[in-house]
This record gives C-alpha cells, sequence and structure tokens, in this order.
C-alpha cells in the first residue's frame, strides 16, 4: 500500500456500484440458502435422533467431524464434482455447517418440550403426527430459531472464503483489495458483511418475536424475576 | 363404570407396577387411588385411557375393553388433568381448553365458545381468555387444565395429581371447586394423590394402594377411618382416625335446647349455669355465666350442613363446652350441652366399631 493512500476512496465505489451489488446478492444467495436447504434436512434428521436415542451421539459425532473439515479442503474436493466458481460449490460445505448446528438446535428444541406437556397432548388424544406438528414442533421453535441465528450469521461470513475458488461473494472485494494492495474494497466488504449478518440476525429475532409471542411472555418475566 | 380386572402391570426389567387389581369405579362418583409413590397408582389411571397397557387382565368402560378403542378415539372421550397441568405454552388459554372440541372437529367459533363457557364455570376471568399459560398462577393453570379436561363434555375424567404443585390455601380452593362443579356435572372421576387427607376430602371411594401395586383396600372414606383393613392403611391415614372420621357425621340430629337462648337483658331460665345472648335478630353475642354479666366468647356450627367434628370443635371453643347450633341464616337454632354430645359421641364410636367388626379381619378388596 502507497503510504499516501487514503483509507476509503468513495469514487471507486461510485464506480463500481453495480459490482458491489452483484457480489451483496451472490453473498445474501449462498449465505442464506445453505441454512434453509440445512434447515429442510436438519429437521428429519433431529425428528429422528430424538425419537430414537442412540441415533443422536452418533449423528452428532459425524457432524462435528464434518464441522471440523477446513472449508476450504472442501471447496477443493467439490471442485471435480460441481465446477470452479460455482454456487454449488460453496453452497454444499456451508450446508454441511449448518446442519452440524441446526441439528443439536432441532433436537434441543423437541427436548425443551416439557414431559407433561407431551403427556397432556397424548393424553388428550393427538395422534402422533398431529402431536409433532401441533404441539412439539412450535414449542420447539425458540431454540431453533437460535441455532438458525448462529448458521445464519456464520453461513454469510463463511461465504468469504469461497473467494479462494473464484466464488466468494463480497469475499472476492479481499482479494481484489490485497491483490491491488488497495484497502478501499476490502473495507467495503468488510462493513457490508457484517450489515448483511446483523440484518439477517435482527430479521431472525424479528420472526421470533412474531412466531412465538408465548416466548416473549416468558422472556419478560423472565427479565422482571 | 369403570371396572378393573386382574390388572397385572409388569414391565420387562420385572417390576411390577400394579399386581392383580380389580376394582369397580362407579359411575357418577370421584374414586381417588391414594398411595405412596410407587404404588402404581398413575400406572392405573393410566391403563384407563390406554396410555399403558396392561400386561395382564383388563380394564372395561361401560362394559367394553378399552383395548378394543383406538386410543385416539378413546382419549377424546376422556378428560385428562396432569400434574402441573400440562398446558401447551403456545397456545392461549382459550385454545388451550377448546383443544379436545378441535381435535373433534368442532368450528373454531363453537369451540371457542364452549371453552369460554367453561372458563365461567371454572371459575377464571374472561379477560384472562387471551393470555398464555406462563401469564397465569399456579391455581389459574389447574383451572384452565380442568376447564380444558372438561371442554368437550366427556363423562369420565382422570386427575392425576392435579392440585399437588399448588400451595396449601390454593389446594384447598381447587378442591372445593372441584367438589363444586362435581356436584352439578356427576362426572365419573379416577383421582389420583398421595396425599391422603386430599383422598378423603374428595373421595366418595378410596383406593389405598401399597408399593408394589397391591391394593390394599377399597372402600368409603368413613369405612376406611373406622375400619383400615391392616397396618399398613392404619399407618398410612396416620393420626387423629377417630376425629377425622366425625367429619362423616352430620350434626343434624343433635337434640337442641332452645331454651338456653335469651336475649339480652333477659333473666337465664332456672337451674342454668350458662346461657346463649343472642341480639334482636337472634344472632348469637356470646356466652353469660350465671350471676355475671360479662358475655364470653363461644364457637358455632351449622346445624344444617356441618359434621359432628364441627359442633365437637364449636363446644371445645365455649367456656362451657356446650355447642351453639345455627340455621342457615345464622340466627341461633339452639344449643347443643356437652351430655347431648357425650351421647352423640359414644353412639358414633359404638356404629363405627359394629360397622367395623365385620371388616376388621379382612385385607384386599375392602370394606365396599
Amino acid at each position: 500500500m502507497r503510504p499516501d493512500e487514503p483509507l476509503i476512496r468513495w469514487d471507486w465505489i461510485g464506480r463500481n456500484r453495480s459490482m458491489i451489488l452483484e457480489l451483496l446478492v451472490d453473498n445474501i444467495v449462498m449465505g442464506l440458502l445453505p441454512v434453509l436447504f440445512g434447515l429442510l434436512l436438519a429437521l428429519p434428521i433431529g425428528l429422528a435422533c430424538s425419537r430414537w436415542r442412540v441415533l443422536y451421539q452418533p449423528a452428532s459425532g459425524l457432524l462435528n467431524v464434518v464441522y471440523a473439515l477446513p472449508s476450504l479442503a472442501l471447496f477443493i474436493v467439490l471442485i471435480p464434482v460441481t465446477g470452479l466458481a460455482e454456487r454449488a460449490t460453496v453452497i454444499i460445505p456451508l450446508t454441511c455447517y449448518a446442519l452440524a448446528v441446526l441439528v443439536p438446535a432441532v433436537v434441543d428444541g423437541l427436548r425443551s418440550v416439557p414431559d407433561h406437556v407431551r403427556q397432556a397432548a397424548e393424553a388428550m388424544g393427538f395422534t402422533p403426527l398431529r402431536r409433532l406438528v401441533q404441539v412439539e414442533l412450535p414449542i420447539a421453535v425458540p431454540v431453533v430459531l437460535a441455532g438458525m441465528r448462529v448458521a445464519t450469521v456464520s453461513g454469510i461470513s463463511l461465504v468469504s472464503v469461497g473467494a479462494l475458488i473464484g466464488r466468494g461473494g463480497l469475499g472476492g472485494l479481499f482479494v481484489t483489495g490485497w491483490q491491488l494492495r488497495f484497502p478501499t474494497p476490502i473495507i467495503v466488504g468488510v462493513v457490508l458483511v457484517v450489515l448483511l449478518a446483523v440484518t439477517a440476525d435482527g430479521l431472525l429475532v424479528l420472526a421470533g418475536r412474531l412466531l412465538t409471542p408465548w416466548a416473549r411472555a416468558r422472556r419478560e418475566a423472565g427479565e422482571a424475576a | 363404570m369403570i371396572i378393573f380386572e386382574d390388572v397385572t402391570k409388569r414391565y420387562p426389567g420385572g417390576t411390577v407396577a400394579v399386581r392383580d387389581l380389580t376394582l369397580e369405579v362407579p359411575t357418577g362418583e370421584i374414586s381417588v387411588f391414594v398411595g405412596p409413590s410407587g404404588c402404581g397408582k398413575t400406572t392405573s389411571l393410566r391403563m384407563i385411557n390406554r396410555m399403558i397397557e396392561p400386561t395382564e387382565g383388563r380394564v372395561l368402560l361401560d362394559g367394553r375393553d378399552v383395548r378394543e378403542i383406538d386410543p385416539p378415539t378413546l382419549r377424546r372421550g376422556i378428560g385428562y388433568v396432569i400434574q402441573h397441568g400440562g398446558l401447551f405454552p403456545h397456545r392461549r388459554v382459550l385454545d388451550n381448553i377448546a383443544t379436545v372440541p378441535y381435535l373433534l372437529g368442532w368450528d373454531r367459533r363453537r369451540a371457542r365458545r364452549r371453552a369460554r363457557e367453561l372458563m365461567e364455570r371454572v371459575g377464571l376471568d374472561d379477560e384472562l381468555a387471551d393470555r398464555y399459560p406462563f401469564q397465569l398462577s399456579g391455581g389459574q393453570q389447574q383451572r384452565v387444565g380442568v376447564a380444558r379436561a372438561l371442554a368437550a363434555d366427556p363423562p369420565v375424567l382422570l386427575m392425576d395429581e392435579p392440585f399437588s404443585a399448588v400451595d396449601p390455601v390454593v389446594r384447598a380452593g381447587l378442591q372445593d371447586e372441584l367438589l363444586r362443579l362435581q356436584a352439578e356435572l356427576r362426572k365419573t372421576i379416577v383421582f389420583v394423590t398421595h396425599d391422603i387427607d386430599e383422598a378423603i376430602k374428595l373421595g366418595d371411594r378410596v383406593a389405598v394402594l401399597r408399593e408394589g401395586g397391591r391394593l390394599a383396600q377399597y372402600a368409603t372414606p368413613a369405612e376406611l377411618l373406622a375400619a383400615p383393613a391392616d397396618d399398613f392403611v392404619r399407618a398410612f391415614l396416620g393420626r387423629d382416625r377417630g376425629i377425622r372420621l366425625l367429619s362423616f357425621l352430620p350434626a343434624a340430629e343433635l337434640p337442641l335446647r332452645r331454651d338456653l337462648v335469651v336475649a339480652q337483658g333477659d333473666p337465664a331460665p332456672a337451674g342454668a349455669d350458662w346461657v346463649v345472648v343472642v341480639d334482636a335478630d337472634r344472632r348469637p353475642l356470646g356466652w353469660r355465666a350465671a350471676g355475671n354479666g360479662r358475655l364470653a366468647g363461644y364457637g358455632a356450627y351449622r346445624a344444617d350442613r356441618d359434621s359432628l367434628r364441627a359442633a365437637l370443635d364449636a363446644a371445645l371453643l365455649s367456656p362451657c363446652g356446650a355447642a351453639i347450633a345455627l340455621d342457615e341464616d345464622g340466627r341461633v337454632a339452639g344449643v347443643v350441652t356437652r351430655d347431648a354430645l357425650d351421647a352423640a359421641l359414644a353412639r358414633a364410636a359404638a356404629d363405627a366399631h359394629r360397622d367395623a367388626a365385620p371388616a376388621a379381619g379382612r385385607s384386599g378388596e375392602g370394606a365396599g
């Protein structure tokens, strides 16, 4: 970096607006789709794990191993299959990470249903499926949402690593900035990633308040106590 | 009517939760299953709605083996109140109460109208309808639990320690409420508790179960107190059986002396050491000793509805050991002298012993 280079050059941002916007959208898609896919997969897996408790230990062990794999290694393994610089190459590993967070969230959420509530539902004459859909899953929502917040925020920021294989959303700006010894793209990228993560998290919190007003009552009572 | 026929529940590990249980729960009455933990009382209850299946024997509901009925269908016809309420935290009070009507496919309006009716019936303020369970007190939650169990007007109600998680004052209120409701509704209720006093207060019949799931005695509360089948039941009933037995004997037959009741300023009849002084409305003011103008405190009972126990209590609270009897308006109906009370107690004791005699050597299926 040249000593006289300013930290931010606003004219660069103006000139590259459409490119930045494109990367932003790409980052949103690649950050959020894994959470969505992860949730769709985590629900049946979590249900199976809480129905057959013996499954949970091996399943969570396996997911933890996947979580521990470096994302770059996974990208490289996937390149021959899904292609270089493709969305899928980034989305698939991130889905695995989301899964590692969401399966325990679903299991814990279902465990958060008090026994007496489950028994009451059974005694009222709920069929098992109806009990799951109308009682257990709604009560699990706050815990699952907490998991989704973690998965979403980490997903949005993990997308950047994809820049190393040519598809990293806003992470592309980091590579550009580094290659050109030019700080503006890096700062723009960091600010947008953080804003994106905070916004997505805020939306999830809002969704939680709307979906589970009964849990808000609990939160308020908890604060008052 | 619910009938247990030689019902045994044995778990794979070999534990026997219920052993050879045979008893009848009469229609329209409250039968209480009471016993220490591990006596199989909850297990027995849950065999009625098939939350637990018996290993041997069968449970008949109005003559039909419950195992012939599909569990969800069976359960929608049986109200269930669970310890800690078991309310759905994500549903508002009204929708909690309307649970079974919704399951039965009632339309929403009708189900909610029914739920509102029940809220009133169990003494819940209408403005609680839109609250979530978490916003209610323990006592209110239990009331919602009872309302929910009654929502589809099932003929049978199963109650599993419904009041054990609330404080004693609230519990007493809920018990009274249940008795009041039952007087109107005449449901067939099976009530599980570990509290023998609750069992005696609520039960038309009480089944005392002991560890290992054996029935020790099945009898009315008065029979139980007068003639416990064995040492286990006697120990479980605890102290003051005799005094508690008096709760089941009406005081209505006690002879009343009206001559010992005088208006303020009037003289006592000849030979009376103590008289009750009443105001112009015949309400009691206190006891007055002969030759003394000062009024002493008193105890009183309602002659039309109270028990011998209340009469005895009233006598013990009076300076002369006699009880003041009140009519239904709270006016003095007369005085029960110590002699009259003595005679009544002696008769009660003799009756209890006579009833007890044939049952004294028996154990097992009770004197019912």
